[in-house]
């Protein structure tokens, strides 16, 4: 059997000016615009009430004492213990302590809350409509044009992926259509971000979709969670630590190190 | 140089901080007065970078302690210009400029004042309670420092820096057991801190001769010996220990071990005691030997401490030839 003969597609050179080179220029354009909006659009993190704060951070002073009762004599750690369980316990710490016992207010309703979920809903539109915009854009003019032709051989698995809105059965994969070149570009663009605007930044668009479907970091503050809750496993833990003190022995210690060097 | 820029001054030496305030000239001239935020700009000049902000912000401090508040007002409104005048670290700096240029009480109060006015509207501006209570210690009010101390370690418990300072703040007043409740919480927020650890140990010391409580003593040998497991040749910890064990073996009678109380630690033995004594003499000696000697990685220590001991070690020789 013969070898197959390479397929050849003549081309517009004018294909490359008005529609590779605008694609990618607008995919940039609004990469770096994007960036800006986010950082536009960013609320400062709101202000914690004293309240607020005197609740949180009691509950951490609660852990920090948990973790490091080592560094305390056996008195002062039993007297923080007590204090820190009496206090918890009785909710001396509470924002609003009339509130204890009932159950959490739904978060929808909660104000505080609300900001969070619209930060949230801020950022995933600042994504979400240029992205519906720019493809429904090339959908409109760009449909159907294969535009350019890869310099290396693929097999047919590729074609959907670099093909797409071009239904035509027996086209070498190694033809690409203006919408796969959109995607190649979307997902593609990172680096020439990061060197345009600095590391790190919003333009990132995988980073954020990653982080979004990375594990939630254990939410110890936010909304719907019940601060008496908190406050009650904390004054359990404090109450279970069987004291030790670094500074038993401490002597002891000292003189072997010094002596075995 | 300019990397020890990057760190808070507080603790640099007075040379230090004087070659820095030296230096603000030329450094105030090289540095951009303002970051363009206009995006075309930023797209083509070097982007901005937290360190620039960090040397002013430590520029400002050196030039506070040496004295140049031209260039002071210059790093000021430089940092004013990029963070805008809401920023609660740029309100406390600039109520530190106007304590530094404030010369009579009269002023202090106008400033106190505003501050007041500032944490009515904000009272979690944690800069500016911060500075108030610096301020109020500054002009002579104590009691009113550590009250507005203690109210702000109610809301916030996890501050550190906050009860290292109401710490010295009793240690001043004569209060021990209050300071070293205040050190005990520093180190439950920073376990490993061994100056604290050391500072610690230095006010039991302190607390314990006063009161002779055999527990007291103990502990403070634990945390000066504990200050240097973590930091080896840490000369605040070998001298507080040889003092210690010193001021321990000169009165037999604080070793007798009836005295001992259940609650708290035991002191050591007198064998053990005598080791520590020895090994804390042997180390101090050869801090000031290498040090005075010039050697290589012994320079780090301050004259005075170095001087210190070597008088500590001076009057034992002293007292053993008699």
């Amino acid at each position: 059997m013969a070898q197959l003969q390479p397929q050849t597609i003549y081309r517009d050179p004018q294909l490359l000016y008005w529609i590779l080179l605008p694609i990618t220029a607008v995919m940039i354009l609004t990469g770096v615009l994007r960036y800006y909006a986010t950082v536009l659009m960013q609320t400062a993190p709101k202000k914690l009430e004293q309240k607020a704060m005197r609740e949180q951070r009691s509950l951490l002073h609660g852990v920090a004492v948990r973790t490091n009762f080592h560094v305390l004599s056996e008195p002062s750690f039993r007297a923080r213990r007590d204090y820190l369980t009496n206090a918890y316990e009785s909710g001396a710490f509470l924002k609003d302590p009339e509130r204890r016992g009932q159950p959490p207010p739904n978060p929808m309703t909660d104000p505080g809350a609300m900001d969070g979920m619209m930060g949230m809903m801020k950022n995933n539109m600042a994504m979400m409509i240029p992205n519906t915009l720019i493809m429904s854009w090339i959908n409109a003019f760009f449909s159907g044009f294969v535009i350019i032709k890869l310099p290396f051989p693929l097999t047919i698995k590729f074609k959907s992926m670099l093909q797409a809105g071009v239904a035509t059965k027996e086209m070498d994969p190694r033809w690409m259509s203006s919408i796969s070149w959109y995607f190649l570009c979307y997902f593609g663009l990172q680096f020439v971000f990061n060197f345009l605007l600095g590391n790190e930044n919003a333009a990132n668009q995988m980073a954020q979709q990653m982080s979004g479907m990375g594990p939630q970091n254990a939410q110890m503050f936010g909304p719907g969670v019940d601060p008496d809750k908190q406050f009650k496993t904390e004054a359990e833990n404090l109450a279970v630590v069987e004291h030790y003190s670094v500074l038993d022995g401490v002597e002891g210690r000292l003189l072997e190190g010094i002596k075995s060097k | 140089m300019s990397s020890s820029l990057l760190h808070p001054p507080s603790h640099l030496p007075p040379a230090v901080a004087l070659k820095h305030s030296q230096q603000a000239p030329i450094i105030l001239k090289k540095s951009p007065g303002a970051v363009s935020t206009s995006i075309f700009q930023s797209l083509i000049s070097a982007p901005e970078t937290p360190e620039l902000w960090t040397t002013y912000e430590n520029l400002l401090l050196s030039c506070l302690r040496t004295g140049d508040d031209e260039s002071a007002h210059q790093c000021l409104g430089r940092l004013v210009n990029r963070f805008g005048n809401d920023n609660e670290r740029i309100m406390a700096l600039k109520g530190l400029l106007k304590e530094a240029d404030a010369d009579d009480t009269a002023t202090s109060n106008v400033i106190l004042k505003e501050y007041e006015q500032i944490l009515q509207d904000n009272p979690t501006n944690i800069p500016i309670l911060k500075r108030r209570v610096a301020l109020l210690r500054s002009i002579g009010r104590i009691s009113e420092a550590v009250s507005a101390l203690i109210s702000f370690l109610d809301i916030s418990p996890t501050d550190a820096e906050a009860w290292a300072e109401l710490a010295d703040l009793y240690f001043s007043q004569g209060l021990y057991s209050q300071a070293i409740f205040a050190l005990e919480e520093v180190l439950v927020l920073q376990p490993n801190a061994w100056n604290v650890h050391a500072r610690l140990g230095e006010v039991l010391f302190v607390a314990a001769k006063s009161s002779d409580n055999p527990g007291q003593w103990a502990e403070a040998l634990k945390r000066f010996g504990r200050s240097i497991e973590l930091c080896d040749d840490y000369l605040r910890g070998y001298y507080g220990l040889k003092l210690t064990t010193k001021e321990l073996l000169s009165d037999p009678s604080k070793l007798t071990p009836s005295r001992a109380t259940s609650d708290g630690f035991a002191l050591p033995d007198v064998v053990t005691l005598g080791k520590l004594d020895e090994l804390a003499t042997e180390k101090l000696a050869e801090i000031v030997r290498r040090n005075s000697a010039g050697e290589k990685g012994w320079q780090g220590y301050d004259k005075a401490e170095v001087k210190a001991a070597k008088e500590l070690l001076e009057g034992d020789t002293a007292a053993i030839t008699r």
